[in-house]
């Protein structure tokens, strides 16, 4: 069952009926990004733990904000992405032992700047996945994230080598659509 | 950084543009990797804070009136003991570790919902460890939580053992939750006591 399709709500409605007030279309926004915002979360503090009540706080910040969001300003995902980043910061700063991203200058690590390139984007392609019709998540789930091949991918869902192809470069072109702004 | 062939996975065919714009989302793809699966207490939203609006919305005040009615009705024992003797047929929905509070904090219980049945009521499976036989005529029972406070009753139960899983039904709509409720709670009652103290949370 895709988890968005053309008739379902845009993030921009679900964030302006989140505004009014309603739940419904809160737990809508949640499903949507939760585990964009998760990933997110770990990145940047490092503990399970702690990112999730960073998630818990980030999606009560974007209940408590969401009439502070202008639509001719720019589109959801940034506004809810900024709201999260602040909630995770505050959660950082709130930690009383030494901070889990690395700071020695002489680190192989990526600085600040390329850590907050590298969440952004994964947060995006997290976001955009969820998008994705479920038989062309799948695949690339299994492809990228699992470690099969086509052909085991064909054998464990059952389906013919050809619809794994078909669909892998379906889900890959919806993904570069939904990126655009990313690939530049 | 490493992941599928580009080249094995999408061939070959298509324009030099096309494919380099295929190729730059299977990178991102690569370098995001994977979402983190959500944990059980992370599966909903939190609850809303109830400062920016009512914790009902007005079109659900009519819902909320039953349900404050089978607050009184399950006060009455609608929240039905049924033991463990059907154990077929529990297609669980939801559930919830739960796990004790204050002195009790050592016990444990695993709450799943099972699918409604076709007279409206849900179905429920407590399986609990740790809860101590109460003397002297007491009884636990299981409620609805919201924000950490007791609501709706769910049925009583006894514990003749350390461990022991009960089956309840309830009448109430769990597809709310967690809008109207977001958890359960285990309360100790004994005879002739107003209060029920918590023992057990989700």
């Amino acid at each position: 069952m895709p988890r968005v399709s053309a008739i379902q709500p845009t993030d921009e409605e679900l964030l302006a009926r989140v505004a009014d007030g309603d739940r419904d279309a809160f737990g809508d926004l949640y499903q949507r990004y939760a585990r964009a915002v998760l990933g997110l979360a770990i990145r940047r503090l490092g503990d399970r733990g702690r990112a999730e009540d960073a998630v818990q706080e980030a999606f009560t910040s974007v209940w408590r904000a969401a009439r502070t969001y202008r639509r001719e300003r720019g589109p959801a995902a940034p506004w809810l992405y900024a709201v999260a980043r602040n909630a995770i910061a505050d959660r950082g700063r709130a930690r009383t032992e030494p901070p889990a991203e690395p700071t020695d200058s002489h680190s192989d690590e990526p600085g600040p700047p390329e850590q907050a390139e590298q969440s952004w984007v994964s947060y995006r392609v997290h976001r955009a996945m969820e998008d994705l019709p479920e038989n062309e998540r799948t695949v690339l789930e299994l492809a990228y994230w699992s470690g099969l091949s086509q052909s085991e991918i064909s054998d464990f869902l059952g389906i013919p080598l050809g619809t794994v192809k078909t669909r892998t470069r379906s889900g890959l072109h919806r993904l570069a659509e939904a990126l655009e702004e990313e690939l530049g | 950084m490493s992941g599928p062939d580009f080249v094995d996975l999408v061939g070959d065919e298509g324009t030099p543009e096309e494919l380099e714009r295929l190729r730059r989302a299977h990178r991102m793809l690569i370098e995001a990797g994977p979402p983190p699966e959500l944990s059980p207490r992370l599966s909903d939203a939190p609850a809303a804070p109830s400062s920016r609006s009512s914790l009902v919305p007005r079109r659900r005040r009519g819902a909320a009136f039953l349900l404050a009615a089978a607050v009184v009705a399950s006060a009455f024992g609608i929240g039905l003991l049924v033991g463990d003797r059907n154990s077929s047929g529990f297609t669980q929905v939801l559930a919830r570790p739960m796990h004790g509070v204050g002195q009790l904090a050592s016990a444990r219980a695993t709450l799943a919902v099972g699918e409604q049945d076709s007279a409206g009521n849900y179905p429920l499976k407590m399986t609990v460890r740790g809860l101590p036989s109460l003397e002297h005529g007491g009884w636990y029972e299981l409620l609805l939580s919201k924000d950490g406070r007791p609501t709706l009753s769910c049925g009583s139960f006894d514990v003749a053992t350390q461990g022991v899983t009960v089956r309840l039904s309830v009448p109430y709509d769990l597809s709310k939750f967690p809008d109207l409720y977001d958890g359960w709670v285990v309360v100790k009652r004994e005879p002739k006591q107003r209060q029920a103290p918590v023992v057990m949370t989700t």
